[in-house]
């Protein structure tokens, strides 16, 4: 018999992006599945994603040279068995979620349209206008509605519960009374997105704090390849909202202060189009000796493309461009800078998302297979999600019947624990303002640990996210209520950032070579011998112990990676 | 600037309002605007965020009477009953003391009961999506549909709908009517059954034109005023009533 404060399910979902999404429809046929998360699923971050979504659907193209520009892309880290079930199932992905009803833009003769984007040697990237996150998350929250799972909105997750070697279920709060709940399952999947919100500059939804990452760190789970964080080319100035790939797959110029499109050289065949990476450091390069306008930032100019293509194909980019920077992109070119986009790190698992503590699942940002290595493509992360989602699902299906019953004892004892952790926070009188750690934090980040990295500035990062630790034991949220109090959410997703923080800035450290995102001015070279490694973070007893383990090689050879 | 916020501890209703005066920055939201508030004056105001960009729907309040994003709405831009919305009491009751001159007013989204402060209680809102069954029937099958970029045009603006229920909280039938299902859930209704590649669009008409469907609606129109991403609810709503 349950109490009022005890849920029993045979899966816990954490997170209602596409990830979570994909897994929870898998299986509701066949368990009982529950979906917890902190906002109503339609406001998960999935929802922001603008290009597309790749597959090889076009004639001419095939699933190889999707692996192959995804490896490619990737400088090589990524795990290409893990690559190629991404391409190979595509397709299938990407028709099953128009069966369920997107509304993909079309070619004249009615298939999906597809755009080019950076890094893929065809125009792969299915879309939605410039709103295909919106399209898909809509379409699958429909089917996961149809499919009958129980959700918990605004549930916060406090904690994973582990029992020796196998998972016993969560607590979470229940944002609306602010009481903590037990949720006892035999598998949890960890389906959280990133945590951009480490970086003050982020396209990333306010929301996206990686929590379930650091859920995992602290459960004892690994994490994987946490130094590798995707700097966007293209957000606008100002607030760092994201301005598509899609804007330049359509055609549109980078240009600097001097009227140049640089990218001739940075990328002298692929121009606008070469991967992320190397657009966001020739950004960068152009800001920093100079060439900048105000110093600040540079044109992502659409203006040739003229009116109509602007309108059909990226109306949300004008939108957003007209509200939020008081530019028309039909008139006038649109002021960007890189800016934190997506953390191709998280929560260490193989391909089909099983982490090493039994039970245990992650997928779609949150989790590192790893498919995208040092530096993912545009268009493979809604791709994950739902190539992945279904595979998790399955591995799932598997998992469960041979599952132990998991004991209700240990979670409450949890639960017990974290009642008296938040009740110290609300009791106290006085201490360290959340929201000046927050932004010291952001701040840190951004400038020690952002796309060029070197020694010295790793070391001053990593000294102040460690006190910031300290300070944050001392924190004072103020007089709040119980119910809907968001400010106590926001101190225990700043408690998750920094242990998130202090783990991406020593990966930054160790890896000492430069490969993908992760850019060193004083190592500026790959090092396959000693660093075609992926990097490990376990945290044990109170300190975080990091090791290198091999990468899956093995469809493609090692080279030098130029565009 | 000031800003002068409905509040309410325990929700029901509007208790009293607190005056916050904020430090304005350049391009500043009244969602940056509110976190403000939270972080340095008063950690106790509640409100519902996301994105900030305006594509996930969460902030909708209504700011100086008329209902909006708050992510998208400049602070150095609210004036105010530009909408020109017909009115009902939500829209009109002021609070003693406001001057409108020097104070924007935030009020919770109408038309939904307040849970606390600036969050409402949408469950009747979503609900509607899972009554009414507003979604594609799986049929078998591994092709993609075809689709001319005309058929997919007719439901474009339809599906560009965020569910951010700024539509919801501005009509009047559904502030005089619980029952009502409201213009978000007619417009989804509307997307399928004009949706080329859907087999059986009579049963979204079917549903959208039940009791308390679009019979419900008097066509007034606000929906089309207020929503910020240019659905237009009230014309699929006609539709329905005359297909």
């Amino acid at each position: 018999m349950l109490t009022i404060t005890q849920h029993k399910h045979d899966l816990l979902i954490i997170g209602a992006g596409l990830a979570g999404l994909r897994v929870a429809i898998e299986l509701a046929k066949d368990f009982d599945v529950a979906v917890i998360t902190k906002v109503h699923p339609l406001r998960s971050h999935s929802v922001a994603a603008q290009g597309g979504i790749n597959a090889s659907l076009g004639e001419g193209d095939s699933w190889e040279s999707h692996a192959f520009d995804t490896v490619k892309g990737s400088d090589y880290l990524a795990d290409q068995d893990v690559t190629e079930i991404l391409a190979k199932e595509a397709p299938r992905a990407v028709i099953e979620n128009e069966r369920w009803g997107t509304a993909f833009s079309r070619t004249d003769d009615g298939k999906i349209a597809q755009r080019p984007f950076g890094g893929a040697a065809f125009p792969r990237t299915c879309y939605a206008a410039d709103r295909t996150g919106h399209n898909l998350l809509h379409t699958t929250f429909e089917q996961a509605l149809k499919s009958g799972v129980t959700f918990y909105d605004e549930w916060f997750v406090t904690s994973l519960v582990r029992d020796e070697d196998h998972i016993c279920g969560l607590t979470a709060l229940q944002i609306a009374t602010g009481e903590i709940h037990s949720f006892i399952g035999k598998s949890v999947v960890i389906a959280t997105g990133g945590f951009g919100r480490v970086y003050s500059h982020s396209t990333n939804a306010i929301i996206n704090t990686g929590d379930g990452c650091a859920l995992a760190l602290r459960v004892g789970a690994p994490l994987k390849d946490m130094e590798f964080i995707q700097f966007h080319p293209t957000t606008l100035y100002g607030s760092s909202i994201l301005m598509s790939e899609g804007a330049r797959g359509e055609g549109g110029y980078l240009v600097n202060s001097e009227g140049n499109r640089f990218m001739d050289r940075y990328a002298p065949e692929k121009m606008e189009l070469a991967p992320r990476d190397i657009v966001a450091r020739a950004i960068q390069t152009e800001i920093n000796e100079g060439r900048g306008i105000d110093g600040k930032y540079v044109h992502l100019d659409l203006r040739h493309l003229g009116r109509e293509k602007i309108l059909e194909r990226l109306p949300g980019i004008r939108e957003i461009s007209i509200h939020f920077a008081g530019v028309d992109p039909i008139d006038e070119p649109i002021p960007i800078k890189p800016g934190q986009h997506y953390s191709m790190g998280g929560v260490h698992t193989d391909k089909y998302g099983v982490t090493p503590i039994s039970g245990l699942f992650s997928v779609g940002e949150a989790a590192c297979m790893s498919v995208h290595g040092a530096n993912r493509l545009g268009g493979n992360s809604l791709l994950e999600t739902l190539v992945f989602g279904k595979v998790v699902g399955e591995k799932i299906r598997e998992f469960i019947p041979c599952a132990s019953e998991p004991s209700p004892n240990c979670v409450d004892d949890e639960a017990f624990k974290i009642r008296e952790k938040l009740q110290e926070i609300m009791l106290k009188e006085s201490g360290e303002s959340p929201s000046e750690i927050r932004e010291v934090m952001g701040s840190t980040m951004d400038s020690l640990v952002g796309v060029y990295r070197k020694e010295e500035d790793l070391k001053a990062a990593l000294t102040m996210i460690r006190e910031l630790k300290v300070r944050l034991k001392n924190v004072y949220g103020g007089h709040s209520d119980k119910r809907y109090n968001f400010s106590l959410i926001r101190i225990l997703e700043l408690e998750n950032m920094l242990d998130l923080a202090e783990v991406i800035t020593m990966g930054a450290l160790m890896r000492r070579e430069s490969r993908g995102a992760h850019w060193r001015l004083d190592y500026p070279v790959r090092d396959d011998e000693n660093f075609l490694k992926h990097s490990l973070f376990t945290k044990v007893d109170d300190y975080v112990k990091t090791e290198l383990i091999d990468v899956n090689l093995g469809m493609f050879e090692v080279k030098e990676r130029t565009y | 600037m000031k800003l002068r916020i409905a509040r309410s501890r325990d929700g029901g209703r509007i208790t009293h309002y607190d005056l916050y005066k904020i430090e304005l920055r350049k391009g500043m939201t009244i969602l940056d605007a509110l976190f403000q508030i939270q972080d340095k004056m008063d950690p106790s105001l509640s409100f519902r965020y996301s994105c900030r960009g305006a594509v996930c729907g969460s902030c909708s309040m209504l700011i100086n009477k008329e209902p909006r994003l708050a992510c998208r709405t400049q602070v150095s831009d609210v004036h105010g009953f530009e909408m020109k919305l017909k009115v009902f009491p939500t829209l009109t009751d002021t609070p003693p003391g406001w001057n409108p001159e020097e104070e924007i007013l935030i009020e919770p989204l109408p038309n939904m009961p307040v849970e606390k402060d600036l969050v409402v209680d949408m469950t009747r809102f979503y609900r509607a999506l899972e009554t009414m069954k507003l979604w594609i029937d799986s049929e078998e099958g591994t092709e993609a549909h075809l689709q001319s970029p005309d058929d997919r045009k007719k439901i474009e603006r339809y599906v560009n709908c965020i569910l951010c229920a700024i539509c919801y909280g501005s009509c009047p039938v559904n502030y005089e009517q619980v029952e009502y299902i409201g213009p978000a859930a007619l417009a989804k209704a509307w997307r399928f059954a004009e949706d080329s590649r859907v087999k059986s669009p009579e049963r979204y008409l079917d549903v959208a034109n039940s009791l308390n469907g679009a019979p419900l609606c008097d066509l007034i129109m606000n929906c089309v005023k207020a929503c910020p991403k240019g659905v237009a609810p009230g014309g699929a709503i006609r539709k329905i009533k005359n297909p």
